[in-house]
């Protein structure tokens, strides 16, 4: 199967984010871009079900050219074609903008590859905004079915099943393809590259998907920011260090106690 | 106007959708429940004791079981009928599903997780948390009307419902096309048969990778059972098998708020502590002095949890005995 699997960089979870006073936005300069989580979960299970069942699996993503550092690593990681859908007028792109720009430029994309995509994969969400909007959205803009928490998939006669994340469990749902798929994670963690897949990568091209028709009205974002600010911050209390464990667990039950904690 | 998408689980609206239905009165002038499936009626009737203005019912066998295809599509449908200002759900993993599909076939804007919602003149704004919560952001949204979901907490129940209260219950019939339905769920399978209410708990007794194994997560379910509380936990002590995942706090689990949320072994990375920085008083312990956790404690511990828990568990023995 043609797999493609939509990735966006954002900058590295593992790194608190602060608001800077002075221009009232987060400040985003020092923290190194990384793949969004999800959707390096997403790249695994695609490198997976093609290993296992044969096909391709190309990686896109709308950004700059700063999005070829995650695209390359995404080669090196089991994708096999990269594309980087560019313009400047995508800078300020919401979810609904960015919905409405992949389902113009996927069928570019496929006509650059000759084939047409049978899944489409999105992260659940980004680490960033933790919106979980534009798969889904894409999905209606494309006309496909959609399935959200993915955390595995399979072929069946007539398109796939998919093992849906659950409150309780999962579930067994089956889909025509193409479809769009937005994967959770899986109970398996992304594979490293390797010196080889590494130096492979970087003799690829990511190719440039530019000049889409698009109509400026659908591009123009439709969530608009007033403001951008810290939540009230808890103030660090007391910590209690010492080596009788037995005295410092007593005084912390007893100003538990003394808060009416209990 | 708006239209609150009231979700019903075991025949019952979900805690969340109950909250909406008192609480954006606040905002708006009217609130209609829209409840989708077979036990849409019973459930109408439970939103308009709770505080919906009016409620819409959606049945019939295409509406059995929740299918994210057909109920989109009915929601879309009522909204489009009654043009509201905005279609707000709970944020659960249905509600947050639905919402970008909703919109999309309203060409209109939409949000997930929303944490706050207010009028300012004509214009509403809506503060969706990012970056692990670290970042609010205020924003407006464009369209008519605009889609929504609002995580639970953010709006207060009403203190009774007025089980007498007389509203308009009205009945839609909708049909959606077979070409729409396009996924279909062939099984539910249920791997976690206990019921874990985290969103409630006053009391959350959470262990993460510093527990070490599942025989000492059952000790923290020894002292969850004295305290009266729920065992939370950390995604690394989910993965490693030592607890279920529906104890899972954080970014990827539940967002909890406990009157007393107690860290064995909790490190602090900012996915956990977006899921428990609202706890009115947190106690962590860990042998890390340095870990973050103690940032956001009120009372932190340094020390080993093989040697702390035993001393909780039996000194509260004695406390709620
Ligand atoms: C997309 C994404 C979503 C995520 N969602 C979640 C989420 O919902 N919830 C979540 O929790 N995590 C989530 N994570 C994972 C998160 O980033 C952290 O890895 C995780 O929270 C760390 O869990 P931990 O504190 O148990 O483990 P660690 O960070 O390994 O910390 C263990 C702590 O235990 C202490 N310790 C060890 N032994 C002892 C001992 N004997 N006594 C006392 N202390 C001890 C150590 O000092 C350390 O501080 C997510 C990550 C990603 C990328
Ligand atoms: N700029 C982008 N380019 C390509 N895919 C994206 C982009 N932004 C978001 N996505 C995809 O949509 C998913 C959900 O993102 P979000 O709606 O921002 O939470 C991500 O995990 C990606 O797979």
């Amino acid at each position: 199967m043609e797999i493609l699997v939509l990735i966006k960089q954002v900058p590295d979870d593992s790194v608190e984010v602060t608001v800077n006073p002075s221009t009232g936005a987060p400040d985003l300069a020092e923290i190194t871009p990384v793949v969004n989580a999800f959707d390096t979960y997403a790249l695994e299970m695609a490198a997976r079900f093609k290993e296992a069942n044969g096909g391709t699996v190309t990686v896109a993503s709308i950004g700059g050219d700063e999005v070829d550092t995650g695209l390359r690593n995404c080669l090196s990681v089991g994708a096999d074609k990269a594309y980087l859908i560019k313009d400047d007028s995508f800078k300020d792109a919401d979810s609904t903008a960015k919905a409405y720009i992949l389902s113009q430029a996927i069928p570019k994309i496929e006509e650059a590859n000759g084939a047409k995509f049978d899944m489409i994969f999105t992260g659940l969400e980004a680490t960033d905004y933790a919106g979980g909007l534009t798969g889904p959205q894409m999905a209606e803009d494309l006309g496909l079915g959609c399935v959200t928490s993915v955390i595995a998939v399979d072929p069946a006669d007539n398109g796939v099943t998919i093992k849906q994340e659950t409150e309780s469990g999962y579930n067994v749902v089956e889909a025509a393809t193409p479809v769009v798929l937005t994967v959770t994670k899986p109970d398996y963690d992304p594979r490293y590259p390797t010196m080889k897949t590494k130096r492979a990568a970087r003799k690829m091209t990511i190719a440039r998907v530019e000049g889409l028709d698009l109509d400026a009205a659908k591009t123009a974002p439709a969530t608009k920011v007033v403001k951008q600010y810290a939540p009230p911050k808890r103030q660090a209390g007391v910590k209690l260090t010492g080596d009788d464990i037995n005295e410092i667990t007593m005084k912390a039950i007893g100003m538990m106690a003394d808060a009416k904690a209990i | 106007m708006f239209i609150v998408y009231v979700e019903v689980a075991e025949g019952k609206p979900v805690s969340v959708d109950l909250e909406l239905v008192n609480g954006l009165k606040a905002v708006t002038d009217k609130v209609t429940a829209l409840v989708i499936g077979k036990d849409a009626e019973a459930a109408a009737k439970e939103a308009v004791a709770w505080g919906a203005d009016s409620a819409i019912v959606v049945d019939g066998e295409q509406f059995e079981k929740y299918n994210s295809d057909a109920y989109a599509e009915a929601i879309a449908q009522v909204a489009k009928e009654n043009a509201p200002e905005a279609v707000i759900l709970g944020a659960t993993q249905w509600g947050k599903e639905l919402v970008p599909r909703v919109a999309a076939k309203l060409a209109t804007g939409c949000a997930n997780d929303v944490v706050g919602l207010k009028r300012d003149g004509d214009q509403l704004i809506f503060t969706v948390p990012a970056y692990s919560g670290n970042v609010l952001t205020d924003m407006t949204i464009e369209g008519n009307p605009v889609v929504a979901s609002v995580r639970g907490g953010t709006f207060s129940k009403a203190d009774a419902a007025d089980e007498g209260k007389a509203a308009d219950i009205a009945k839609k019939d909708i049909t959606v096309d077979a070409s729409l339905i396009r996924a279909q769920v062939k099984e539910a399978v249920e791997e976690i048969t206990e019921s874990v209410n985290l969103e409630d708990a006053d009391v959350i007794i959470a262990g993460g990778r510093g527990m070490g194994s599942a025989e000492a997560f059952e000790d923290l379910q020894k002292l969850a059972d004295i305290m009266g509380g729920v065992v939370g936990c950390s995604r690394p002590a989910m993965e490693a098998g030592w607890i279920s995942r529906a104890h899972q706090v954080g970014q990827s689990g539940k967002i909890v708020a406990p009157k007393l949320y107690i860290a064995f072994g909790i490190s602090g990375s900012t996915q956990h502590v977006t899921g428990m920085v609202g706890s009115k008083y947190i106690v962590a312990v860990n042998k890390d002095e340095d870990a973050p956790i103690f940032d956001i404690a009120d009372v932190g511990i340094v020390g080993n949890v093989k040697d702390v828990l035993p001393i909780f568990i039996e000194e509260m023995s004695k406390r709620f005995a």
